[in-house]
Formats: C-alpha cells, structure tokens, sequence
C-alpha cells in the first residue's frame, strides 16, 4: 500500500502557553508553589506596611498619625494578614514545590485540587484587601473577632463580613491543600522511602496537614455563626436571647492553637533540613524529632483554653490547660536540644540560609520560655492582652515563622530559580533583621510587664513606656530596611545571579538529585532510597565507584 | 584563649546586669510593685518561672554561641564532614526528663500559690469582704457599693479590707485590671466573674481595659482610690445625684462627644434637644443608634441596665450643666 499524506491539522498556537495564561491554568505543582509563594510574599509586604503604620502611631505618646478606627482595622488585618495570606499560605506553597521533589514524585496527587486550593487562597486574599473600601471600612474588632463586638450591634459594618467571606474562602484553600498533601505523602513516596527515610521537612507538612484538616472545619462553623448571627438573624453568641458569647471563643481557639504549630511546625522541618546541611552532619535523633514533631501536633488540640485564662473557667480546667501547655514544651525543648546538638563538633558553614537557622534557635528560644510564663495561669492573669503577649507571639511567629521562611528561601531559591541569592546582600538583611527584631520585640516585654494593653490606639505619659515603645518603632524601621535590601537581593539575582548546579550545597535529599529549576517531570529516574540522606549515598557510592 | 574568656566576661555581665536590674523590680523585668496579697503572689511565681527559664535561657544561647565560635567552618572546604553521630539514647532521654523535673517544679509552685491567689479570704474579723459590683460597658466603669450608690470610672475602696467585685458587662467583652491590685479578670455579657483585692497603703492605682472592646477601648481606664475606712465611709453617703450625673457625663458622654458637648469623634450635641426630652434620651441611651441608620451615626447603647436614678442624675446634670439649647416655649 502506498504511502499517504495524513491531513495535518493546521498549526494554532494553544493560548494556554501564553505568558500570563500559562501561570493562570498551571497545574504543576512546582508553578503553583511558586504562585503561592510569590502571592504570600506580596501578603507580607502589604501586613508589613500596616504594622509600620501600627508603630508610627505608638512610636509617642498620644500620637495621630493614623484615626481610631483606621488604627483598629491595621491590627486587624495585619494580624489576619500575617497568619492566613502570609505564613500558612507560604508554607503550603514551599511545600507544593518540594514534598513531590523531596518524595521522587511526579507531581501532587490531585494537580488541579491543587490549582483549585491558590486560587481559592488568592481571591480570599483578595477580598480582605478590598475590604478596606467596604461600607465603615474594613474589619475592626481584632484577628480574633469575638463577638459580641463582632455582631451587628456593635460592629455594623459590612466589612466584617467581607471578612469572614474571605477568611471562609482562605480556609476551604487550606483544608483542599491539606487533603492534597496528606494523600501525596501516603501514596506517592519513591521506592525504598520508608516513614523513617522521608526528610523532616515532610513529615512536619504531614502534621501541618494533618493539624488543618482536623481543625479548619471548627473554625468554619465559628465563622458561619457568625455571619448567620450578623446577617440572618440568629442568636448563637448572644447572650441577651440565650446565646454564649463564650462559644465563640472555644471554637476560634480550639482552631487557633493548632494554627499556631501548623504555622512554626513547617519552620521547624526547614530547620531539620538547613543545620545538617550546613553543619556537614546528620540531623541529631531524626527519630526524636520526628515523633517530637507529632507529639506536638497531637497536644496542640488540647491547649486552646490557655488563651482563656481570664474568662473565669472552673479551676480544674485552668489546671488541666496550664499542665497540657506546660507539656508541650517538653518536644519542643527536644528540638532545640537535637538541632544544638547537630551543630556540635560540625564544620559550621556559616552561609545566609545557616544564619537565619541559628537565628531561629537564638530568638525562638526565648519565644519559648517567655510562653511558660504564660501558661502559668495566675501569671497569665496579670500579663494576658498586653503586650508582653505581643512579644511573646512575635517571638514565636516572627522569630519562628518568618526567620524560618528566609532560611528556607535562602536554601532551595537556586533550586526554584536556578539562581543563588547574592550571600553578602543576604547577610546585610539577616543583621539587620535580626537587630531590628529584637529592638521592635524586647522592649514590649517591658511595656506588657508595666502594665501597657495591646490594641490601644494610644497610651499616656507613664514611666517607661515613651522609652520602650520608641525603641520598638525604631527597631521597627531597621526591620523595613532588612526586608527591602532582601527585594534588591531577589532584583539583583534574576538579573545576574550566579547559576547554581543542581546540588549548590551538597545536600541530603532528593529535591537536589534533579536540575536546578526542575524539569515539568522533575525525574528522568529516581535513585533507589536506602536512607534518609540518599542524595549523600550517592555521591559515597560514586567517589566509590571513581576510586575503584 | 583570651578571646573566650572575653566572650565570657560579656556573656557573665550581661546576666548579671539583667539579673540586678530584675531584682530592683523595676524598668519592666518583672510585673508592677504588687499592693494586694494576690499580686504579691502572683509575683512570687512570676520571680521562680524567671529563675528556671532564665538558667534555660543562659544554657541554650551559650552553647548556641559556644558551638557557632567553636564549630565555625574557617577555611575547611564543603565536602569536610563533621563526625557522622545519628543520636544518642541516654542523652537524648536526660533532656526530655530535665525539662520534665522543671515544668514539674513551677507547676507544683503555682499550686502551691494559687489558693492564696485565687480564693477570696473569708475576712471574718471585718464582716466578710467587702462587695463591689462592677459594670463594663462602652467605654467606661460602672462601680455600685453595697449601698446603692454608684460611681463611674472611679472605684472607692477602705484600706487593708478584703474588697470582692463581681464583674458584668452590658454590651461586649472587657477585661477589669488593676496591675498593682491583681490579675484581669473578663467581663463577658451573661457571665459573672470574680475576683478580689486587699491594698496594703492609701492611694490611687491606676486601672485599665484589658480586653479590646471598640474604638475608645484605650480610653477606658479606671482609677481606684484606697482610702482610710471613714473616708470611704463618708464619699459612698455622700454621692449626691448631681456629682452622680456629673460622672456619668464626663465617663459615659463626653469621651466621645466632647467635655461641654463641642463634639469630638461623636457629633456636637450640646444644643441637641434631646438633652432634655426625657424619653427621648432614655431611648438613645438603651439602645443606642443602630444599624438601620447610617453607619456615621451609629451609636452604642452606653445606659443599658441603668436604674432611674442615673437617668434622673444625668438628665439634670444636662440641663444644669451642657445644654446650650435657646430655651423653647417661654
């Protein structure tokens, strides 16, 4: 039989390869982590500019930079920013690029769930930024939002409710992510990658999701009562017609606790990933750090009252959420005791991701302690809602959260971009940042211990306050300038940033076996895992093979 | 060698430094000076949590450094591993059990402390202790004695007696703290807490909102003033209706509508009519001015759970006092 001509169909170039459209309709999973991350890191800055603003006002006494209400709705969206448009969201995106590159597989398990859950994150994100431009402006009663100040009555305001749209949208985007990740964890590991060869930084994604998934629906149902109550009419945290106003405040916290470890369990695994790397040793007690990580995310669940201390709970409650509080500071000690001891005796390489995890541990430290004070009940009483709480969680969630998200993007950004961020600009920022946190950070521990509540839209000559709120707004600035030196940095690196290898620090895991950017199937083949640190085995196994 | 024990020296001074000023009490190392046996308690803990996490502290931030200073790479290549150790079972168990032995050691302090700080003292030889009821509202302190008589963001207390408040609110969630005379307490609407004082010496201490309660949340502040026990006696008889409405003006009204009514955040009313429409104003008063008006014009319902008597003392307070009205009618 002859040969025939197949009629080919006329070239017609697939507008989903262009530019823009591609990012918009990706559905890999390398893509959408960096859309996750990028959008987060825009998040961050916006939550930032509020919290400068914040600090403008207080710098002194009986200041008016900002009006009452305009300084209300910063530390509300800035709070609200900061936990769920900024770390949760970031964590979710570096964990979309690296769980199937650190597991050898393909893609996540469910790609356009995947999709699905940013942009459920970026319209959420969005609408809380609109917000602003709603009728009174945006929500004003706190990240927390207790009613009764929540409620019509006394927060008439649509953009309460717009609110708890977006939070309601942010929160189903977590809950599909962490589905996502939970059935990429179990199913799709490489041959031979048993639970105790994962690297720490998934199996702390695993608790992440695992923490979400189980606490995301109690905040829904506390944000659909709310807005049943706002708009329909209900009475659910109303006490005149029945209601308890105390409810509202078991499920946020019961959600609100867990949130707290699901935004520093993340930070901690980047940390299980960076100090060995860098310290040229394993990690000290994978084991210890493994379970240490689902211990906590087990007794996370039963802590949430200790952020009720002073609502009047019968005693034996205030016991039992003081002894399980105190509890859990027992794995979380574990951890800074195995990553110190990961450092000992190890050729310290002292690059910028290792600063910002040595920094972790210096300032996450006192996060830590300061917490026990806290969960001391009858100390509780006297410091709660002021600001030693606010140093206290900005040592957690600053000097946990954010400290651990620049070592994580100083470690894997030649794996996202190919590039190495410039190493000496880095250290500028870590200085300063690090200066700077502890000028804003520190001194409020002073100003809580003197007396001075958050959330004051000002505060009168008294003491030491004039002193310590302008050291703190100073070091504030500093912290601003840390963080646009890291955006000349990323500037300065797309445009001529030295090319990094596919392994640029000679790492453990399995992300670094592939290019630097990975290719859409990130593998042409994965390597037989016969431990932890496979990436580390082969390179053994091939000097090996030179030798021989 | 000279280098450490210069990084030593530091570190050492530094402790101390912090140590001494901590132990003046003072500069915000430690909660304010106590005057109630409750907070002197509570600083008693406050000082023992201080001691063992500070030797915590000292221990991690030292080995931290030691180990970044004695560690550190110094021209070593890459590739130059440090020894391959994956764990080590007794030592990871002493530092499991360690921390175990302190928080056991605080918490076993703190109940050890609490009855003293939590119960209220029976004060047999006084008569019982004394019972204030304390009302929040937007954005002031309603005081009322066993008597009846009623304050606002002033509390009267007789020294060295055993003062008990139970704590209400009418609208939303505030928290009652007097830093020098206790912990907070919340006042949630449809809940009663309690808590309690004893003041050691006269004078005025100085009380605020801890719970974020709405735009004026930093004005709401409290003065309690302790005085000799026949000084109490004679302000609680004393409170004449006008000083009663007096109060409830500048507390309730003017933080928001000016001290003579000139307007501020809320609208000038000194020559609103409703001043001086007695159901009229009683109805703002309760209800406040709600949704189904503009949002400029919302207001809270600040007289809510009030007697008749303070309506009566404000209403002639206004007309004596802030109405600037062109008298009506002849």
């Amino acid at each position: 039989m002859a040969a025939r001509a197949e009629p080919v169909a006329p070239y017609r170039a697939d507008w989903r390869r262009g530019r823009v459209a591609s990012w918009v309709t990706t559905v890999d999973h390398k893509r959408i982590g960096i859309l996750y991350m990028a959008t987060a890191l825009v998040f961050f800055a916006a939550g930032g500019i509020l919290a400068l603003l914040i600090r403008a006002q207080l710098a002194t006494p009986n200041e008016h930079v900002v009006t009452r209400n305009a300084y209300n709705e910063l530390f509300t969206i800035h709070g609200t920013t900061m936990i769920f448009l900024f770390i949760v969201p970031f964590w979710a995106g570096l964990a979309n690029f690296l769980v199937p590159l650190m597991i050898g597989a393909r893609d996540m398990a469910f790609p356009r769930l995947n999709a699905a859950s940013y942009w459920f994150f970026f319209f959420g994100g969005l609408g809380m930024y609109l917000s602003f431009f709603a009728s009174g402006g945006a929500a004003r009663s706190g990240w927390y939002s207790y009613p009764p100040l929540s409620e019509k009555a006394f927060s008439p305001g649509s953009g309460q409710d717009v609110w708890i749209l977006s939070l309601h949208l942010v929160a189903i985007s977590s809950l599909l992510g962490a589905i996502n990740f939970i059935c990429t964890i179990h199913n799709m590991r490489a041959t031979g990658m048993s639970w105790m060869r994962i690297p720490l930084f998934v199996w702390a994604i695993e608790i992440y999701s695992i923490l979400l998934v189980a606490v995301m629906p109690v905040i829904g149902v506390g944000l659909t009562f709310l807005l049943l109550d706002r708009q329909v009419g209900t009475h659910f945290f109303d006490p005149t017609h029945g209601g308890s106003a105390l409810l509202y405040q078991h499920l946020f916290w019961f959600f609100g606790h867990p949130e707290v470890y699901v935004i520093i369990l993340p930070a901690m695994g980047v940390l299980s990933e960076v100090l060995p790397v860098f310290s040229r040793k394993p990690i000290f007690g994978y084991k210890a750090i493994a379970f240490s990580t689902v211990a906590i995310g087990f007794y996370s669940m039963l802590v949430w009252a200790h952020h009720m201390f002073s609502v009047g709970l019968p005693n034996f409650l205030n016991i039992f959420f003081m002894l399980s509080s105190m509890v859990i500071a027992i794995p979380t000690g574990v951890k800074i005791f195995n990553w110190l001891a990961t450092t000992w005796r190890g050729n310290l390489i002292l690059d910028t991701a290792m600063l910002w995890a040595l920094g972790f541990i210096a300032v996450f430290t006192i996060g830590g302690l300061s917490g026990i004070f806290l969960a001391a009940f009858p100390v509780d009483w006297q410091v709660t809602d002021t600001y030693y709480v606010v140093a206290h969680m900005h040592y957690v969630m600053f000097g946990g959260g954010v400290f651990g998200v620049f070592a994580a993007l100083f470690y894997w950004w030649p794996k996202i971009f190919g590039r190495l961020l410039d190493e000496r600009l880095g250290k500028i920022q870590f200085w300063l940042v690090f200066i700077g946190f502890n000028l804003t950070f520190f001194p409020q521990h002073m100003l809580g211990l003197m007396g001075m509540p958050r959330r004051n839209f000002t505060y009168f000559h008294h003491g030491l306050w004039e002193a310590y709120n302008l050291i703190s707004s100073i070091g504030s600035g500093i912290m601003a300038i840390g963080m646009l030196v890291f955006v000349v940095n990323v500037v300065q690196t797309t445009r001529s940033g030295a090319r990094a290898g596919n392994d640029p620090w000679l790492a453990d895991t399995l992300e670094w076996y592939t290019t630097s950017p990975p290719p859409e199937h990130n593998f042409d083949r994965v390597p037989y895992v016969t431990s932890a640190r496979p990436l580390r085995d082969l390179r053994r196994r091939l000097a090996g093979s030179s030798a021989f | 060698m000279r280098r450490k024990l210069l990084v030593l020296v530091l570190v050492l001074g530094a402790s101390l430094a912090f140590a001494a000023v901590a132990a003046a009490g003072n500069g915000g190392f430690a909660p304010e000076t106590p005057h109630s046996p409750n907070a002197s308690r509570i600083n008693d803990s406050y000082k023992l949590i201080a001691l063992l996490t500070g030797l915590i502290f000292v221990i991690v931030e030292g080995a931290l450094v030691w180990f970044i200073v004695r560690y550190r790479n110094r021209g070593r290549p890459r590739t130059a591993e440090g020894p391959q150790i994956h764990a080590h079972t007794r030592l990871e168990l002493i530092w499991t059990a360690v921390p175990v032995l302190i928080v056991a050691a605080i918490a076993a302090f703190v109940f050890y402390k609490l009855p003293g700080i939590k119960d209220v003292p029976a004060a047999k030889a006084q008569g019982g202790p004394l019972v204030v009821r304390i009302d929040a509202h937007q954005f002031y302190w309603q005081f009322t004695y066993p008597n009846g008589t009623i304050s606002i963001d002033e509390l009267h207390a007789p020294v060295h007696r055993v003062v008990e408040v139970e704590i209400h609110s009418q609208d939303v969630d505030h928290s009652w703290w007097v830093p020098e005379l206790g912990g907070k307490f919340d006042a949630i609407p449809g809940r009663t807490t309690h808590t309690w004082f004893q003041a050691d010496r006269v004078g005025t201490y100085r009380g605020q909102c801890g719970e974020f309660c709405g735009v004026f949340h930093a004005e709401m502040a409290a003065r309690v003033f302790v005085e000799s026990e026949s000084a109490y006696r004679s302000y609680i008889s004393s409170v004449t209706p006008m000083a009663l409405g007096g109060q409830e003006w500048s507390g309730v009204c003017a933080k928001c509508h000016g001290i003579s009514g000139q307007g501020g955040y809320g609208p000038a009313i000194a020559a609103n009519t409703v001043l001086v429409e007695q159901a009229g104003l009683r109805h703002i008063l309760e209800q406040g001015q709600n949704v189904r008006k503009p949002l400029a014009s919302y207001m809270p319902p600040v007289g809510r759970g009030w007697t008749d008597a303070q309506f009566t003392a404000l209403e002639a307070y206004l007309k004596a006092h802030v109405y600037k009205g062109a008298p009506s009618g002849g």
